[in-house]
């Protein structure tokens, strides 16, 4: 269990900065996901603390001791590749032993642990296989065997999921989830997949051009993003423009909104209202309280839960609601927003 | 529609099918003829006329004792046939893995990011263009006692004359037919290894180095193994052409005995025309040492390749 800190790092490639001065700190044995859009610095970072880049600048600590410079050979930590990086020309048991193997571990040992965690990835009969001969679920146990076997203090993945079908993804999930918990192992992992992001991490750091944008907690990501720009990221649909009329009234294009008061955003400033689509409730009469009136123009319908735009005059609001009921298109409607649920962001 | 009629017309579908098999065939046949044509016409009707002669079967020298194995037992049964032999095999050998080293670590070198990158991966390729004949006389005009090299030598005050200079050429250690040959495929084997360290990438050999591996682990047990396709192709083509080139041993090399192409080529380039059958012994018997090597090459490479599960 290894505690990993990254002050004020920095990478340079030529004249480009792929990395900005980036502080973050990964508490022992938590998992936490690195999230961006393609080219952000993600991956570099990731290759930073892994030991396959060196720091333009600032300092990677493992545990408070300064690995900045340490050779990627010494720093024990663990990768996993988007594409698996299995060695083609070995046998399962080849590929998961050789960590070992190069460490120049008593082969009784090897044996030992290479029976354990190929009972741990469920691989055993797949011993004598060559990577081209499995599939794409398999060769990534394979890729978290090979590393799990060495015992790394920090294991890093980058998009580990990338390859697999929505299916395998889902099952992969839920077995890294339960592998990290089991080894208890500091995991940080890079993906572009924001569901995937907040469905396995601890924390969740937003990385934007090689800046870090916001480090939080996967529902306070979601829920209170820092900016306009990681609202749009974590898949906000509803951002209206807005003048704050008092500490807990906004004025918006649909009409006023009651919101909760947020340090900062006072009376006479100028915001941007989000409305999670799934915090927004569809009534067919009007609620008591407020309300703010539209029509259903179109109604997605996705099985399990079901996607309303809702023409509200001046802004058209998505709200999603479990598939119960079917509104019909035409309808007109209200849609009552608990002011809690409403997040302020500087314009 | 009855049972009999139903398998009358399935019956009826498959011999259709059949006859569209065949006519598939037929033109896959046809699209191979130009190649076929060049192969066997070209390639394997002189192979047929060498053999041919070589077992004295010329009668448009006045020569038809065949089959006759007089010639290669003559040739076989000179002690001087199986040191010529050696030298070709020598020159060949050492050529081929002198080049194969430089092109590894030139390719090796090629996948990493330094300044003018660019412009190493043209420079690297120049031999690639110049003839062997350039680069034969490039070796004459350095590598000689009255080269460059030993002119340079005696100006700095090493030697006294340029004739001083050691001997590099024309002698049996073959160091300017070595040089010739490395300086022409250095960078083909380069060309053929830097492509498939291109495929293969850089992240198996970073999986290495994260779990522990040093470098030469890395090269030894994760590249070279990857490489391998590259590396049999490429020594393959150069060691073949080795066998048999003619120019440089005969330019550069040290005189009887010679190598085997050059005892060829005085073979044929005899007044007394009959000598060209033990020419076409000689040829016929490069082409039967290459051949066996050969196939011993790619019968050990296809065996390791199986064993790694490529089938």
């Amino acid at each position: 269990m290894t505690k990993v800190q990254l002050n004020a790092v920095r990478k340079q490639f030529g004249g480009f900065v792929a990395i900005e001065n980036i502080d973050l700190e990964i508490a022992s044995g938590e998992l936490v996901a690195l999230l961006g859009p393609s080219g952000c610095g993600k991956t570099t970072t990731l290759r930073m603390i892994a030991g396959l880049e060196r720091p333009s600048g600032g300092a990677i600590l493992f545990d408070d001791q300064d690995v900045s410079e340490q050779p990627v050979q010494d720093r024990n930590v663990g990768m996993v590749f988007q594409r698996y990086a299995l060695f083609p020309h070995m046998t399962v048991e080849k590929n998961v032993a050789f960590g070992l193997s190069v460490r120049g571990t008593p082969r009784a040992e090897i044996a030992d642990r290479l029976e354990e965690m190929l009972d741990v990835v469920q691989l055993g009969q797949f011993r004598h296989r060559f990577p081209a001969q499995l599939s794409g679920g398999q060769m990534q146990r394979v890729a978290i065997a090979r590393t799990l076997i060495t015992k790394p203090s920090v294991l890093m993945m980058d998009e580990p999921l990338a390859n697999l079908d929505t299916k395998l993804r889902g099952e992969m999930r839920r077995f890294i989830r339960d592998l990290q918990q089991r080894f208890g192992i500091t995991t940080i992992f890079v993906t572009h997949d924001q569901v995937e992001a907040m469905e396995l991490a601890d924390r969740v750091a937003v990385i934007f051009d090689g800046h870090l944008a916001q480090y939080d907690a996967p529902d306070r990501l979601y829920r209170q993003p820092a900016n306009l720009d990681v609202a749009d990221f974590m898949g906000a649909t509803n951002i209206v423009p807005a003048a704050m009329k008092a500490d807990d009234l906004a004025e918006t294009g649909v009409g006023a909104i009651r919101v909760a008061p947020r340090p900062g955003f006072g009376a006479g400033e100028n915001v941007q209202v989000m409305l999670r689509s799934e915090a927004i409730d569809l009534m067919i009469t009007q609620p008591t309280q407020g309300g703010v009136p539209g029509k259903v123009v179109a109604r997605d319908f996705f099985g399990a839960s079901v996607n309303y735009t809702v023409d509200c005059g001046a802004h058209r609001i998505t709200v999603t609601e479990q598939a119960r009921r079917l509104v019909e298109v035409d309808t007109p409607v209200w849609l009552d927003i608990d002011p809690d649920r409403v997040w302020l962001l500087a314009s | 529609m009855s049972v009999s009629s139903s398998i009358a017309s399935r019956s009826g579908a498959q011999e259709r099918m059949t006859a569209r098999e065949r006519r598939t065939r037929f033109w896959q046949m046809v699209q191979l003829v130009p190649i076929m044509a060049i192969l066997v016409l070209l390639f394997g009707g002189a192979l047929v006329l060498a053999i041919l002669q070589s077992l004295g079967f010329a009668p448009w020298f006045g020569v038809n004792t065949f089959p006759d194995f007089s010639y290669f037992g003559a040739l076989w049964g000179s002690s001087t046939f199986w040191v010529s032999l050696g030298l070709t095999l020598y020159y060949a050998t050492v050529s081929t893995v002198i080049a194969l080293i430089l092109g590894i670590l030139l390719a090796l070198a090629l996948v990493k990011t330094f300044p003018s990158k660019t412009f190493y991966k043209y420079l690297y390729k120049l031999p690639l263009m110049i003839p062997y004949t350039v680069g034969i006389a490039l070796a004459v005009l350095m590598l000689s006692n009255g080269g460059m090299l030993s002119r340079l030598a005696a100006f700095f005050g090493l030697i006294d004359d340029p004739a001083q200079f050691p001997q590099i050429l024309k002698t049996h250690y073959g160091w300017g037919i070595i040089a010739v040959y490395v300086w022409k495929q250095t960078p083909f084997i380069t060309l053929a290894v830097y492509a498939v360290l291109l495929g293969i990438g850089r992240e198996t050999e970073e999986a290495a180095a994260i779990l522990g591996a040093n470098r030469r682990t890395i090269f030894f047990r994760v590249t070279l193994p990857q490489i391998l396709p590259g590396v049999v192709s490429s020594t393959l083509i150069c060691f073949a052409f080795n066998v048999g080139a003619f120019e440089a041993p005969f330019i550069l090399g040290g005189g009887f005995p010679d190598t085997l192409p050059v005892v060829a080529w005085r073979y044929f380039n005899d007044a007394d025309y009959t000598l060209q059958l033990q020419g076409m012994a000689t040829v016929v018997s490069i082409g039967l040492v290459a051949g066996v090597i050969l196939f011993g090459y790619l019968a050990a490479y296809r065996r390791y390749e199986r064993r790694m599960g490529r089938n």
